[in-house]
């Protein structure tokens, strides 16, 4: 039998782990690539360092040029998939080319979500920041702005409002939310830092709700409910982003937020496989299928998509969400979920930093399912594992009263039997 | 191949010496900056109490997660022996390898960029043991191919740590 033809679309990194996955697991035929974009696979996480001057632009494409030549890829650049037909197994790229497969990946990640706010899409002064493309226009527009307006205190907001104060920018953050970072910080965890970014100049309107923007000129106009305005030279939308799977309608495909994945990465189409931004996979922590939009992630579940299209049997378990970033010279934890509610769920803090670094803990009947850190980051790939497995804590320290300190978190996971295994073997 | 650590939990008194051994080969003189860590373990109430340490550092696991998530590539394994290592001049100092890492093995320098226990690359080359189990007093640390290892292990019933280890760390 011939090998099959596998087509991945997209080139970020689900689409690169699965690729060279099929080729390392011994598939000896067709590989096609296909990407809207030219060029190499951008990382989209490296971005803030290139904007911070910290590494060359080119340094954001971590696979080397020789990449796709040493696999042996058939790169289809530059045009998008505008229809992926499941019936006929084709994909219909702008244009109008056909290209068949006998197994395809969709790796095509997501863009940045623009809340329907009148004025916003139109302004001239609008940026994100997702793709190679927008990190330049991002970039040039800098030189000349002198104050900057981040709409949604995400991640990706503060990540960016922090380059911007470092190059005396005068950076305002606004969220409809009461608190900054309210997907990955407990609102105790989200005031230690909202404190700690006014002491560096920035200036911070949560619970604001943007009503309309106007361009005036070199500056936008920023109307908030309640008669306030903002002016700003730039503004850069950082309210979450949608997975990009327009290309999709018809196809049958079972779609929520993003594509439903199994823990092979297989849709529910026969022979159409997801990973990345783009899918719903297995979150750990609830049981349920996700958007778990982590670089990661991406891999490991690109990395799975390609085994078993090419013929592997082999499996993901899933994530949990987590993150870890430093934010104006504080180094932040999100694991799981630190806002976790219900009738047996205990909430630890020490919220006195002088202990020593601030650790939020939230447990449900003794399993660790949420937690925050500033600074102290050496335990958290421990907790990480401990929340994987679903370790009980009550069992080992009695009711829990207090935050356990980092020798106590050490030695509970050192006591586990078989604790020294990697808690989630991708397969 | 892929060379792995060895650890023997009876006979480990928690004297340090791999610690300091490990800090001074490295230069590790920061604030909590050390590759290798020594936990208490005790066991039951009293009167019935044990205790015992395990001496850890990086696994240079066979499928490392920190390797997964880096996303500049800067983590690589070698493949003539397995070591798990890190390019600094390549690393951001995003910290992802920390949250990734089940043993809290990465540490980061001044300069922000990732480092932690290579195996004493050095050295292993030249044929030398690493220095965390050079000084080892007791013997409990020990090192050498992951055959070898086991074979060790089928021969000294007592290494039982190992096999979790080998878990992680066997190719
Ligand atoms: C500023 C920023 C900071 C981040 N920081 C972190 C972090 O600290 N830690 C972390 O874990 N994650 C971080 N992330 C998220 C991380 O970058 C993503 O989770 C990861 O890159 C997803 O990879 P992917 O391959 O699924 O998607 P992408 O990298 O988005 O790749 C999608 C690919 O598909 C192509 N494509 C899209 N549509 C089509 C089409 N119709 N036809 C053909 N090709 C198409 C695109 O051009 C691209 O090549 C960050 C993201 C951003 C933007």
């Amino acid at each position: 039998m011939p090998e099959p033809n596998l087509l991945v679309i997209g080139n970020g990194g689900a689409a690169i782990h699965a690729l060279q996955a099929a080729r390392a697991s011994g598939h000896s035929g067709p590989l096609h690539l296909v990407s809207d974009m030219q060029g190499r696979a951008f990382n989209p996480m490296l971005s803030p360092y290139y904007l911070a001057g910290k590494i060359l632009f080119d340094d954001c494409f971590p696979f080397g040029e020789g990449f796709y030549k040493k696999f042996d890829i058939t790169c289809h650049l530059g045009s998008p998939v505008e229809t992926l037909d499941s019936a006929n197994k084709e994909v219909i790229l702008k244009g109008g080319e056909k290209l068949p497969y006998d197994r395809c990946l969709v790796a095509t990640g997501a863009s940045p979500l623009l809340p329907p706010v009148p004025g916003l899409r139109t302004s001239n002064h609008l940026f994100t920041l997702r793709t190679a493309e927008d990190t330049i226009l991002l970039h040039d527009a800098l030189s000349e702005t002198q104050s900057a307006l981040i709409l949604g205190a995400s991640l990706v907001g503060v990540k960016v409002a922090e380059i911007l104060v470092q190059r005396g920018i005068k950076v305002t953050i606004v969220d409809i939310a009461g608190q900054v970072l309210p997907h990955a910080a407990h609102p105790e965890c989200a005031g230690i830092l909202e404190a700690h970014f006014a002491t560096k100049g920035v200036e911070l309107h949560l619970s604001s709700n943007l009503e309309r923007v106007e361009d005036h000129g070199s500056e936008a106009v920023f109307h908030f409910q309640g008669n306030k305005t903002i002016k700003a030279d730039l503004c850069l939308v950082s309210t979450g982003v949608r997975p990009n799977l327009d290309f999709l309608n018809g196809s049958g495909v079972e779609i929520d937020q993003g594509i439903i994945v199994n823990h092979r990465m297989r849709t529910s189409v026969e022979g159409l496989y997801a990973a990345g931004d783009v899918s719903q996979g297995r979150n750990l922590l609830t049981g349920k299928e996700e958007v778990i939009g982590l670089w990661g992630n991406a891999c490991y579940q690109g990395r799975t998509a390609g085994l078993n299209m090419a013929g592997q049997k082999t499996s993901y378990p899933g994530a949990v969400p987590d993150h870890i970033s430093t934010l104006f010279g504080l180094t932040l934890v999100h694991l799981g979920n630190p806002m976790h509610q219900g009738n047996d769920v205990t909430i630890l803090s020490n919220r006195d930093l002088s202990e020593g670094p601030y650790r939020l803990m939230a447990f449900d009947k003794g399993v660790l399912v949420g937690a925050n850190l500033i600074n102290g980051f050496e335990s958290a790939g421990r907790l990480r594992k401990a929340m994987i497995r679903k370790l009980n804590w009550e069992e080992h320290f009695g009711p829990l009263t207090r935050v356990p300190s980092d020798q106590e978190i050490a030695q509970f996971l050192a006591d586990v039997p078989d604790s020294l295994s990697i808690p989630s073997p991708p397969f | 191949m892929q060379i792995g650590f060895s650890f023997n939990v009876s006979r480990c008194s928690g004297c340090m010496a791999c610690v300091v051994a490990c800090q001074d080969e490295n230069d590790l003189h920061g604030d909590g900056l050390n590759f290798r860590h020594v936990t208490r373990l005790e066991k039951g109430q009293f009167p019935a109490v044990s205790m015992s340490f395990l001496s850890l550092a990086c696994q240079h696991c066979g499928d490392a997660p920190c390797m997964m998530v880096c996303p500049t590539g800067a983590i690589y394994k070698r493949d003539k022996d397995g070591i798990v290592d890190v390019h600094q001049e390549i690393c951001v100092g995003c910290h992802s390898c920390a949250l990734a890492c089940p043993f809290g093995a990465p540490r980061y320098l001044e300069n922000g960029k990732m480092s932690k226990c290579h195996f004493c690359v050095a050295r292993v080359e030249d044929g030398r043991e690493p220095a965390c189990v050079r000084v080892c007093p007791t013997k409990a640390l020990g090192f050498g191919s992951m055959d070898s290892l086991s074979r060790q292990k089928a021969e000294k019933a007592s290494m039982f740590l190992l096999e979790p280890l080998m878990k992680v760390s066997g190719p």
